[in-house]
C-alpha cells in the first residue's frame, strides 16, 4: 500500500494505493489518526485502492468515530468497481459522505 | 426482475399511444435498414423486379409475426421481452451459396431446415455451453460482421459484379455512409436514433440526382398500386443434401446471436441483473426459429433478433411491450402496401452496400465485446486466433480450397463455416489436459495476497470465466485466507482449491482449525471497532453476502470453508 498525503488548509486529502489489509491498516490507521489531529476535514481519495478487507473496513470505522467526536469530517473519493460493492455489501456507505471525484469531495469539505 | 429506476416505460407498462407509434416506428426504421440481406440473396439470384417487391412484402410480413412472437409471455413460445426481429448476418453466406446453386427456391427451402435446426438448439441449450462457450459465440459474431461488410464492400467498389462501380455510384455509397456515421457520432436525439433511416433517404435522393437511379424507377414506385396482398411461396422451395451443412453451421451462428441479444435485454430490463435466465433465452430462441422456418416458407432468408432495436429499447427506457405489438402491426401493414416495398426494392446497388458496411460496424465490435467479457489464456486465445486465421484464409486464397477434395467442400464453403467448425474442434481439442480443479497449497502463516490473486486468474483463463465472477471469487480466497491465518483459526497449512463447470465456479478452503462464522448480519459498529472477533464477523458476513451460496463445516479436527458462484 502506498499513500500520498496532501493538505489544504484545514482538509488533510490522503489518497490510498494499492492494498488494504490486516498488514497494511495499522499504517493507514496511524496516518488517519495524525490528519485528524491536525484538520477539521479528511478527503479520503479511493479511486486507485485495489483491494479493502474487513480489517481495512475497521481502521476506516474508528477513524470515523474520532472525526464525530472531534467534530471533523470524513469524505470519501473516487469509489468505483469491486472496492464500490464491498463498501456497499458491508453497508459502510451510509456511514460516509460518498464524493464521485477528489474535486467534488474538496468542495464537500470546504 | 426489478425495474431500472431510470426507465420510461418498463415491460408491463403501457405508455400513451402517441409514445407507443414513435417507438415502434423508429424500431420498424432501424429493422427495414436490414431488408439489405434479403436483397442482396435476391438480387444474386437474378430476380425479377416484381418478384423482388413480393420478397420484401413478404419479408414485413414475417419480420411482424415473429416480432410479436417475441414478446409472448406463457407457453414455450417467446422470451417475453421487446426484442424486434430483423434479418440475419448469419444466413447470408449460405443463402448466397444456395441462391447461385439452385436459385431462391432453394434458399427458402434450406432455411426451413436452419429454422428446424434453431428450433432443436433452443431446447438443448443448456448442454451445448460447454461447447460453445461465449469466447466462441463472440468469435461468430465477428465473422458474420466480417461477412456482411465484407458483402457491403463489394457492392460499393462493384467487386465480382459485370461492372465496377462507377464515381457515381461511389459518392452515392459515401455520401450513405457519412450520413449515417456523422448523424450516430455527432447528432442528437431524434436524428441519431434515425441515423440509418437518414442515410438511406439521402442515399435515395442523391441516388436520383446522379442518375444512378432513373426517374423510371421511381415512376414504378408511383405506379403502385396502393393495397395489394403479398404472395406467400410464390417461388416454391426445394432442397439440397450438400447446403445441409452451411445452413446448420447459419443455424449455431443466428442461434448464438439470438442468444447473446436476449441476454443483452434481460440485462437492461433488470436493475438487479446477475446471470442469463437460461429458460427465457430458450423461449425466445424458439421464437427466433420459427420466425426463421416461417421466412423460408414464405419466401425470404433466416432471422435473428435485432441487436440496434435492444440498444435503442435500452437507451431510449421503452422497453414496453406494447411497443413490440406496435413494431410487429406496423410491419405486418407494409407488407400490405407495394408502394412501401417497391421503394425498398429499387434500393441501388452502392446504397445497399453502404448499410450492409455500417450495420457491419456494429455487429463486428459487439463480437469483440463478448471475447473481452472472458478471461483467454493461451489455449483459448489459440482457439479464437487459429481460427479466425482459418477462416480469412479462405476468402483470401479460395482457389486454393476449391481444389480439396469434394468432401471437404462443405467444411470450406464460406469463411464462417470454416471458422466456426475450427473454433469448435480446436475448443474440444484444448479441454485435454485443462484441469477444472486447480490447488494451491498456504503456509500457516499465510501468503502474500497477490499470489492469491493471480491464482484465481489464472484459473479464470484456463476455464475461459467471466471477469466479473472471478473477481468476487478472488476477494472471497483473499479474505477467508486473511482472516484464517491472521486470526489464528486455521492452526496448520492451508489448501484452496478452485474448480469450475460452466455453470458453478467454487472455492473450498480446508485447514485444521476453528470453523469460520459466516453470520447472516452484519456486526455493529462498535462490536466491528471494539474486537477482533467483531471484525472477523465482518469478514464472515461479507464472505457470505459476495459468494451466491456459503458452507462452514467443521470434523475430525479439519474445518472446510466453501463458496459458490453462479456463472
Amino acid at each position: 500500500m502506498q499513500l500520498e498525503e496532501q493538505s489544504y488548509g484545514s482538509v488533510a486529502v490522503i489518497c490510498v494505493i494499492g492494498r488494504l489489509d490486516n498488514a497494511t491498516a495499522p499504517t493507514l490507521g496511524e496516518h488517519l489518526s495524525k490528519a485528524l489531529d491536525t484538520s477539521q476535514g479528511l478527503l479520503l481519495e479511493l479511486s486507485r485502492l485495489e483491494y479493502i478487507s474487513s480489517a481495512g473496513f475497521r481502521v476506516l470505522l474508528v477513524a470515523a468515530k474520532r472525526a464525530r467526536q472531534s467534530g471533523a469530517q470524513v469524505v470519501l473519493a473516487g469509489l468505483s468497481g469491486q472496492v464500490r460493492q464491498l463498501f456497499e455489501v458491508g453497508g459502510f456507505l451510509k456511514l460516509f459522505r460518498v464524493c464521485d471525484t477528489r474535486e467534488d469531495g474538496l468542495s464537500a469539505l470546504r | 426482475m426489478k425495474r431500472p429506476a431510470d426507465f420510461a416505460y418498463w415491460l408491463d407498462e403501457l405508455p400513451p399511444p402517441g409514445v407507443v407509434f414513435l417507438s415502434a416506428l423508429q424500431h420498424v426504421g432501424l429493422i427495414c435498414s436490414l431488408i439489405a440481406i434479403p436483397l442482396a440473396v435476391a438480387r444474386e439470384a437474378g430476380l425479377a423486379p416484381d418478384q423482388t417487391v413480393n420478397l420484401v412484402a413478404v419479408s414485413m410480413l414475417v419480420l411482424g409475426i415473429t416480432t410479436i412472437l417475441q414478446t409472448l409471455q406463457r407457453g414455450p413460445i417467446g422470451s417475453g421481452l421487446l426484442a424486434p426481429s430483423s434479418f440475419s448476418g448469419a444466413y447470408l453466406a449460405p443463402s448466397l451459396m444456395a441462391a447461385k446453386l439452385g436459385g431462391l427456391p432453394l434458399v427458402f427451402g434450406m432455411t426451413i431446415l436452419g429454422g428446424l435446426f434453431e428450433a432443436a438448439l433452443s431446447r438443448g441449450l443448456r448442454y451445448l455451453r460447454p461447447f460453445l462457450p461465449p469466447e466462441i459465440a463472440g468469435f461468430v459474431v465477428v465473422l458474420v460482421g466480417v461477412g456482411v461488410g465484407g458483402l457491403g464492400v463489394r457492392y460499393v467498389l462493384g467487386v465480382g459484379m459485370p461492372e465496377p462501380a462507377s464515381h457515381r455510384e461511389l459518392g452515392v455509397a459515401m455520401l450513405t455512409l457519412g450520413v449515417m456515421v456523422g448523424l450516430n457520432v455527432w447528432g442528437r436525439g431524434m436524428p441519431r436514433l434515425f441515423c440509418a433511416l437518414i442515410g438511406m433517404l439521402c442515399g435515395y435522393v442523391v441516388a436520383l440526382g446522379l442518375g444512378v437511379l432513373g426517374e423510371d424507377d421511381f415512376a414504378r414506385v408511383m405506379a403502385a398500386p396502393g393495397f395489394r396482398l403479398p404472395q406467400v411461396g410464390d417461388l416454391g422451395w426445394s432442397f439440397d443434401g450438400a447446403l445441409v451443412f452451411p445452413f446448420v453451421i447459419g443455424a449455431v451462428a443466428a442461434c448464438l446471436k439470438t442468444v447473446g441479444d436476449l441476454t443483452i435485454c434481460q440485462r437492461i430490463n433488470d436493475a438487479d441483473w446477475a446471470r442469463p435466465e437460461l429458460r427465457g433465452i430458450s423461449r425466445g430462441t424458439l421464437a427466433n426459429a420459427i420466425g426463421t422456418s416461417l421466412a423460408g416458407v414464405v419466401g425470404t432468408t433466416g432471422l435473428a433478433t435485432s441487436t440496434s432495436s435492444i440498444g435503442l429499447a435500452g437507451a431510449t427506457g421503452v422497453t414496453s411491450r406494447r411497443v413490440g405489438h406496435a413494431t410487429g402491426a406496423i410491419l405486418i401493414l407494409l407488407a400490405f402496401l407495394p408502394q412501401f416495398s417497391e421503394l425498398l426494392s429499387i434500393m441501388p446497388r452502392a446504397l445497399m452496400g453502404a448499410a450492409l458496411m455500417f450495420v457491419a460496424a456494429f455487429i463486428f465490435v459487439s463480437g469483440l465485446q463478448i471475447i473481452a467479457s472472458r478471461l483467454l489464456d493461451v489455449r483459448r486465445t489459440f482457439v479464437i486466433g487459429l481460427s479466425f486465421i482459418s477462416a480469412i484464409a479462405v476468402d483470401i486464397s479460395p482457389e486454393y480450397f476449391k481444389t480439396l477434395p469434394a468432401v471437404l467442400q462443405p467444411l470450406v464453403s464460406s469463411s464462417m463455416v470454416t471458422g466456426m467448425v475450427m473454433a469448435i474442434l480446436l475448443n474440444l481439442v484444448f479441454r485435454i489436459g485443462t484441469r477444472q480443479v486447480q490447488r494451491l497449497e498456504i503456509g500457516a502463516d499465510g501468503v502474500d495476497p497477490r499470489a492469491l490473486g493471480e491464482f484465481m486468474d489464472a484459473c479464470g483463463a484456463s476455464w475461459g470465466a467471466r471477469r466479473d465472477v472471478i473477481e468476487r471469487a478472488k476477494f472471497n480466497l483473499q479474505q477467508s485466507i486473511e482472516t484464517l491465518a491472521g486470526s489464528g483459526l486455521a492452526d496448520g497449512p492451508l489448501l484452496a482449491e478452485a474448480s469450475f463447470d460452466e455453470f458453478t465456479l467454487s472455492i473450498r478452503v480446508s485447514y485444521a482449525g476453528v470453523p469460520l462464522e459466516l453470520p447472516e448480519r452484519r456486526p455493529s459498529d462498535d462490536e466491528i471497532m471494539e474486537s477482533d472477533e467483531g471484525e472477523r464477523r465482518l469478514a464472515g458476513f461479507m464472505l457470505r453476502k459476495f459468494a451466491d451460496r456459503v458452507a462452514a463445516t467443521h470434523r475430525n479436527g479439519r474445518s472446510i470453508v466453501s463458496f459458490q458462484f453462479i456463472h
